[in-house]
């Protein structure tokens, strides 16, 4: 099994309760496990009991278990306070209001918080020597999908951008006349040195999620998130991530053979659609289901939690490929 | 002052003159030239990094923000220059001596 493990799916499948139990079922088995939720509604505090924040912290009542919860408001703060304080040494006061006008904006764009969700994220990986797992519980499909997909798309762009700026300097160090000094020089260009530093982060990510990580879909019974699981796959194998296995959670239980009430009669029919639709997924999908998650009355914490824990057929295996 | 020197001296002045001529006429529109065209480069350099001041979302303005005590000079010029310019045509006028 690859260090770190990735469950997605649609909004309210169940994620961070797989997560969470699947984090458990590592620690239980002797692995330094980290559960990270990268959800913007963290739910891991309610599943545990507990207030969890940016840092990792262990998880009260189990062994080997911590847990963190990424808020990517706080990284997108902590990122403008970084540029301005360069900003304040680097850039002569006079324009200084100009230049902040631009930083402000870049950091209020749609696109950064997705940025600082991704940089946090490989900050937890580049900084995860001391566990033998991490489980990343993450947000709805379509933000995970693009978190996953950055790297590559990002690493182009910051190729050209490489690519330009070398070119302008090139041609500006030839423009240098006798003995005058160009106006730029390529080796202390701290551009180049910053986009370089950047493009070796993406990098990163990209081997890593590529080679040390696996992929799990969580789904329900139902329609719209099996139809969301098939394009969620296709998305990730358009990307080079494979998707390891299916998790079926929140699986209505049959009732007794002898029961005929209303109550019984609707639960049966209910239990016969989705145990036809369960089928279905296992004929159409390539991806093997691996467990099948009955649903729970109350809120899957404590007990129920460990219970959800035995009931995945995910190996733990404790020999860690990283 | 001898006469080699008198030589001396005029060969001198007679060479500082060819080589400001060839500057002059070669070389400087030459090196300018090539001053413009890289300042063109630049400029499709801070677009790509900067789109979004000028509204065109840029995934990337979160990483390139980065730069910008960098480059702050350079991006006020810019700017000046990208909501000033007028024509194509006109800038690219300015790269020859008629």
């Amino acid at each position: 099994m690859e260090k770190f493990v990735f469950f997605g799916g649609k909004g309210g499948v169940g994620k961070t309760t797989v997560s969470c139990a699947y984090g458990l079922k590592c620690a239980r088995e002797g692995l330094n496990t980290l559960v990270v939720s990268t959800d913007p509604a963290h739910s891991t505090s309610d599943v545990f009991d507990q207030q969890f924040d940016d840092d990792p912290a262990p998880v009260e009542g189990y062994e080997n278990l911590h847990a963190m919860e990424i808020d990517p408001d706080e990284e997108v703060e902590r990122h403008l306070l970084d540029i301005k304080r360069t900003m304040s040494d680097q850039v002569s006061p006079g324009i200084v209001n100009e230049i902040e006008r631009q930083i402000e904006l870049a950091h209020r764009t749609p696109g950064a918080y997705e940025a600082a969700l991704f940089d946090r994220f490989i900050d937890v990986m580049r900084n995860a020597e001391e566990y033998d797992r991490v489980v990343f519980d993450t947000s709805p499909t379509g933000g995970t999908l693009r978190l996953l997909a950055l790297p590559e798309f990002l690493q182009s762009w910051i190729d050209r951008l490489v690519h330009k700026r070398e070119k302008s300097i090139d041609l500006f160090e030839k423009a240098a006349i006798g003995e005058r000094s160009a106006r730029k020089r390529a080796a202390e260009d701290p551009i180049i040195a910053r986009l370089v530093e950047r493009k070796e982060m993406f990098e990163f990510a990209a081997e890593t999620l590529r080679n040390d990580a696996a992929f799990f879909l969580v789904l329900n019974p139902d329609e719209l998130s099996i139809r969301e699981t098939s394009r969620a796959i296709e998305d990730l194998s358009g990307h080079g991530l494979a998707v390891r296995g299916l998790v079926v959670n929140k699986v209505a239980p049959s009732p007794d053979e002898g029961e005929e009430g209303t109550g019984a009669t609707y639960l049966r029919q209910r239990y016969e659609t989705e145990q036809e639709r369960i089928r279905h997924i296992e004929a159409e999908f390539d991806q093997p289901i691996v467990a099948r998650i009955g649903q729970r009355v109350e809120e899957v914490k404590g007990d129920l939690l460990a219970e959800v824990a035995a009931e995945l057929g995910i190996p733990v295996a404790s020999e860690v490929r990283a | 002052m001898t006469l080699v020197e008198r030589i001396a001296a005029y060969r001198e002045v007679v060479e500082e003159w060819l080589h400001g001529l060839y500057h002059g006429m070669i070389e400087h529109p030459a090196y300018e030239l090539i001053e413009k065209e890289a300042e063109d480069n630049d400029d499709a350099f801070m677009f790509a990094c900067f789109a979004d001041a000028f509204g065109i979302p840029s995934p990337v303005s979160y990483y390139t923000a980065e730069l910008l005590p960098y480059l702050g000079d350079e991006f006020e010029q810019w700017e000046r220059r990208m909501w000033d310019r007028e024509s194509l045509i006109e800038r690219k006028g300015q790269q020859y001596h008629f």
